[in-house]
């Protein structure tokens, strides 16, 4: 009897790889033909932020060593927009700057050096405008969303309740609290990188570039080039790092094939890790003010939650921090979130680890604390008194929610009770120490559209699982390898599988937390399908025992094929029949099952944080998460999402940001020495506990997703501990020491 | 490519003889190789000065002398160091990252260059980097940045952790050059920004260190190097304190105080000294004593708490030593 590895601490298939570094990451691709060496591009980028470009000296650039041709508005390469997605122009075909750090020129040399030092030696001058950079300042653009994008504001109110001045005017409490939070970036560890190749007639395109979603990163590069979507395919199996900025692809990938297709050569590009934070898209800086209405015993009446995030010119993503956390969290009778935009010559935004969720609950869950303070309970219990069964305004429920049961445990684990509510109760030498807790939720549930996977059935008892997901570093592909695993009843060690490629089966796209629950029906489908031919060959294959057996007959169990009075391993039977494997692709998509149901998932985050009494910095030293995200797939993948989510939540808290200077459009940040992020030392260790109940809908296993859950409401709790610590409520990121002297 | 020349003499005078104007010593590496991949530095000739034989961490009468090139980890990790000057190998280990100390040097740690991110980036004016083109630091982003020592030219810190810790107790530099060698004391290296702030110390074209001496004195192990920043590692100092107090009973009979992170050069702090000399050991004597220690202090639009935190940095140094004495 083979048992499953579903929900057991399994390490990564590809970890061996990864750490002996035998992984290939994009830029680590040969050409194909080893004759032919990789052209090398580096990008020049502009140094205002608003304007148009008059003159641009590239004379030098390209008489310099090495250097093969040297693209610019001047010497274009036929990019075309994609509006839609990601940024709306394409670069180098027009002489527009539209924020600074926009690609303006790319040379391509013989060497990368040689490319970088002669991109250092491009002249530019501009005509300069006035840059609308302000969050503060420029106009707030009103509550309408770009087509597609679900409605920025509405208004749910109670019967008889005229509006939501008139729910708070008749709230015994009311707390109101405005909130501040920087641009932030993904910094993923592997900088933007692409080696394009065509086959000789060019009709075909190789892409090395990361994605997390590889299919539409394909086409969008395509349709950029205008070729056919058929002729891209796209390769990255190892991807160093996504949260949110793989998302769409940029357009190094699409520069570096027109590149290859004008010089017939391979190109490969890699982005300088200060280009990484202009090129590549950030979370947009968000401003917020919630107003939370209640009685006098914490019962919720309303809440209102206004936000202003800036959206930058060239898109592409506008931010909507209520959707999931205001909208949906408590149990509410009025709600009103207005989310409005204001339109600035910055870089790109994209959509960062819980885009909308993570500034959303810092909000939310800091105001809940303040509300908690104003009514005298306790954190726990005024989030138990308000919990929601159905989301306000409707009757809709949860699939599976448990939620409570995640406070109730995380409290006891971490030890809540000891937390004193009066700040500053607690001194430990030179630190004052304090205890902090908030909600998170993400939304868990599966893709709408239909997603693949593929199963091949080895003559020597193994098993491919394949399906061109994205393993941005979540263990995807150790994922792929679990639930075929499990569906076909085989020890794991005798299954591998693999993904980030679009020659296989379209995949589920590693974004929105998304990737697993949808991931685990396609592989279960792709098992049923798969041993459905395995019984067809035995069936009508000459060579086979079972040949002209009734396929009724015939059952599959762990391994086995069993019926008419024998049992045979399917290697067996592939040996027996003279084949060498047999493979089937099915495709799940849900259905009416899921409809009327809200999937989310859960948790409850309770930290400590110790603040020095002389110099004020807070340093987190406790942590602890309970999780409700249905059945836990791989135990020890599923852990490290969830640390890793925390650590990001800690890191919003505490350290990142990068300031933008209001004259000239250019950030303060342009390296992972001065964009922070925390470090070892900055973590303690992180409690995490599952609580590892199947969500009887999302799919056969019970499994949600997790990946973006930790960081919301992490950098609340971090805050609410330091409130507790201090007395001092900041609202402004990062809580950083000079706030709290 | 931009070329330049590389050499890798053997022997210092070989070494002084081949460098002059526009060349770069190479030392670990992580300064230099990191501002020439940025256009920052762009030397026409770089000297590997690795094979030469500026070694050795020795104690002796005269106190510690350590030689240009001992790597900081291996400092840091000096029995004698950790024992007799507690604060250098604290301000050591408080620096970079291990994989950086293991690189670097102990004469190129006393020349790294500011990390003001105006400095680094060729894209803006700096009159450090290109003299006479402005200081974008001034109404840019300034959190970081020193109060004292500064000029309407340059507002930018001396970065470096150990050399507070050297300057607190009075260490003198070895240099040598085709002129020949001379001692000068640390804290007279550096020069003041002013209106050349180019200019960050007194060394010759091509002169080269060669080694440091630190003293030997009464207060040197009883020290403390107190570093104050946003994250626990990896990160430079906000404000930092070099705290070295010679004891006679609960009574401090005298102070070696030096600051980090506020100035443009590794700040003495002459004052806060005297006023700490004589008296005992109290939070009360800590605050007064500390009063002074920002003045002078002209605040930036980013910074304007490094005063507030510069004085609790001091006191809490104080009361650690005061603590563990
Ligand atoms: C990410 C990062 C974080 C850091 N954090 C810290 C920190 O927290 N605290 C801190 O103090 N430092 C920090 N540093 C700086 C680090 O300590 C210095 O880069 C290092 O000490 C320089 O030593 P090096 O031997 O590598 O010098 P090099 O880079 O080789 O040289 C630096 C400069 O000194 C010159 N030079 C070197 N040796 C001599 C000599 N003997 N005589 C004359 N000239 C010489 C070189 O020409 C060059 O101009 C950090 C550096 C990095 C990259
Ligand atoms: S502070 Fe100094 S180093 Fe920084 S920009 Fe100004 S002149 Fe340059």
């Amino acid at each position: 009897m083979t048992v499953s590895p579903v929900g057991r601490d399994i390490d990564r298939i590809d970890g061996r790889a990864k750490v002996t570094g035998a992984a290939r990451y994009s830029a680590d691709y040969p050409a194909s033909n080893p004759a032919v060496q990789p052209a090398h591009a580096y990008l020049v980028t502009s140094t205002i932020a608003r304007g148009s470009i008059t003159a641009m000296d590239t004379v030098a650039a390209q008489n310099a060593p090495g250097v093969i041709q040297v693209y610019s508005p001047f010497n274009r390469l036929g990019l075309r927009a994609v509006p839609g997605a990601g940024e709306n122009y394409a670069p180098l075909e027009d002489t527009q700057i539209r924020f600074r750090g926009q690609i303006i020129a790319m040379v391509v040399a013989e060497r990368s050096e040689q490319a970088r030092d002669a991109a250092r030696l491009v002249r530019t001058s501009y005509d300069e405008q006035p840059p609308r950079l302000s969050l503060a300042d420029e106009p707030r653009v009103p509550a309408t969303g770009p087509p597609g994008v679900p409605a920025p504001s509405s208004t749910v109110l109670a019967p008889g309740v005229p509006s939501i001045e008139a729910a708070l005017a008749a709230s015994a409490v009311v707390v109101e609290a405005s909130f501040h939070q920087p641009m932030q970036h993904p910094v993923a560890m592997e900088p933007h990188s692409v080696l394009a190749e065509w086959n000789s007639d060019q009709t075909q395109l190789t892409l090395h570039s990361g994605a997390q979603l590889p299919h539409t990163s394909a086409m969008v590069a395509a349709m950029r080039l205008g070729v056919a979507p058929a002729a891209v395919r796209l390769i990255a199996p190892y991807v160093g790092g996504g949260f949110g900025s793989r998302v769409f692809p940029w357009f190094d990938a699409a520069l570096a094939a027109a590149a290859a297709r004008q010089l017939n050569r391979p190109v490969m590009l890699v982005l300088a890790r200060e280009q990484v934070f202009t090129v590549v898209g950030h979370r947009s800086a968000v401003d917020q003010r919630i107003t939370l209405g209640a009685s006098r015993d914490g019962v919720l009446n309303a809440v209102r939650h206004v936000s202003d995030a800036a959206v930058p010119f060239v898109g592409y993503r506008w931010m909507q921090p209520a959707v999931d956390t205001s909208a949906v969290l408590y149990k509410i009778p009025n709600v009103e979130f207005d989310q409005r935009h204001v339109m600035l010559d910055v870089p790109p935004t994209c959509a960062m680890r819980a885009p909308n969720e993570a500034p959303g609950a810092f909000a939310l869950e800091t105001a809940m604390d303040e509300l908690a303070v104003a009514t005298g309970l306790d954190p726990v219990a005024l989030r138990l008194r308000n919990y929601a069964t159905v989301a306000p305004g409707t009757d809709r429920g949860w699939s599976s929610k448990h939620l409570d049961d995640c406070y109730r445990i995380g409290a006891r684990r971490f030890g809540w009770s000891a937390r004193r509510a009066t700040p500053r109760s607690r001194v430990d030498g030179q630190w004052l120490v304090g205890m902090g807790m908030a909600s998170a939720i993400y939304p868990g549930g599966r893709r709408p559209e239909p997603i693949q996977a593929r199963i091949q059935l080895r003559d020597d008892d193994t098993a491919l699982v394949s399906s061109a997901t994205a393993d941005t570093g979540t263990g995807a592909t150790t994922l792929l390898a679990i639930t075929g695993a499990h569906g076909l009843g085989i020890p794991l060690r005798r299954v591998s599988s693999e993904a980030g490629d679009t020659a296989l089966p379209q995949g589920a796209p590693s974004v929105g937390s998304t990737a697993a629950a949808s991931t685990v029906p396609a592989v279960e489908a792709a098992v049923t399908a798969v041993v459905a031919a395995l019984i067809q060959e035995a069936v009508t294959n000459p060579q086979s025992p079972w040949h002209g057996t009734d396929s009724g007959d015939l059952t599959y169990v762990n391994g086995q094929l069993r019926g008419a009075g024998r049992a045979m391993p399917f290697g067996r039977l592939l040996t027996t029949i003279g084949r060498r494997s047999v493979e089937a692709t099915a495709t799940a998509q849900p259905g009416p099952e899921v409809a009327g149901y809200h999937f989310h998932s859960f948790g409850a985050h309770f930290c400590e944080v110790r603040v020095n009494r002389h110099t004020g910095e807070p340093r987190v030293t406790r942590f602890t998460t309970v999780v409700d995200a249905g059945r836990i797939v791989n135990a020890q993948a599923a852990r490290s999402q969830l640390v890793g989510g925390v650590i990001f939540g800690i890191g919003h808290a505490l350290l990142e940001d990068n300031p933008l200077e209001l004259d000239t459009g250019r950030l303060a940040a342009g390296n992972l020495a001065d964009y922070m992020v925390p470090v070892n030392a900055d973590i303690p260790d992180i409690d995490i506990h599952f609580l590892d109940r199947p969500d009887p809908v999302v799919n056969n296993l019970g499994a949600r997703g997790l990946g973006e859950l930790g960081t919301v409401g992490s950098a609340a709790a971090v805050g609410n501990a330091i409130y507790n610590a201090t007395g001092k409520r900041i609202r402004d990121l990062p809580i950083t020491l000079d706030k709290l002297l | 490519m931009r070329a330049y020349t590389f050499t890798q003499p053997r022997a210092v005078r070989e070494a002084v003889t081949q460098a002059g104007t526009d060349t770069a010593f190479l030392a670990g590496g992580t300064t230099l190789v990191d501002l020439m991949k940025l256009d920052v530095m762009t030397p026409a000739r770089v000297v590997d000065i690795n094979r030469l034989p500026l070694r050795g961490i020795k104690l002796d009468r005269d106190g510690l002398h350590i030689g240009a090139l001992e790597r900081m980890s291996d400092v840091a990790a000096d029995r004698n160091v950790r024992r007799d000057y507690p604060m250098i190998a604290q301000a050591l280990q408080l620096s970079a990252s291990a994989q950086l100390r293991n690189m670097a040097s102990i004469g190129g740690n006393l020349l790294q260059r500011t990390r003001c991110g105006y400095f680094r980036d060729v894209s803006t004016p700096c009159n450090k980097r290109e003299p006479g083109t402005g200081c974008a630091a001034l109404t840019g982003i300034n959190r970081t940045h020193a109060i004292l020592g500064t000029s309407d030219a340059c507002v930018a810190t001396h970065p470096s952790d150990l050399a507070v810790a050297l300057v607190a107790l009075g260490t003198h530099v070895h240099l040598v050059s085709g002129r020949g060698t001379r001692t000068v004391p640390l804290d007279g290296f550096y020069a003041l920004p002013g209106s050349t702030p180019d200019v960050e110390n007194v060394l010759r074209p091509g002169e080269l260190i060669t080694g440091i001496t630190v003293p030997r004195s009464m207060w040197a192990a009883n020290s403390v190097y107190l570093k104050i920043r946003d994250r626990q590692s990896y990160e430079f100092a906000l404000t930092s304190a070099a705290v070295a107090i010679e004891w006679r009973g609960r009574t401090i009979r005298s102070a070696r105080i030096a600051a980090g992170g506020v100035g443009t050069k590794p700040w003495r702090l002459p004052a806060v000294e005297r006023a700490l000399t004589g008296r005992p050991a109290t939070p009360d004597v800590f605050e007064s004593a500390v009063r002074t220690a920002a003045d002078g202090a002209r605040p930036l639009p980013h910074n304007g708490f490094k005063p507030a935190l510069l004085r609790r940095t001091l006191v809490r140094a104080l009361t650690v030593l005061a603590e563990s004495r």
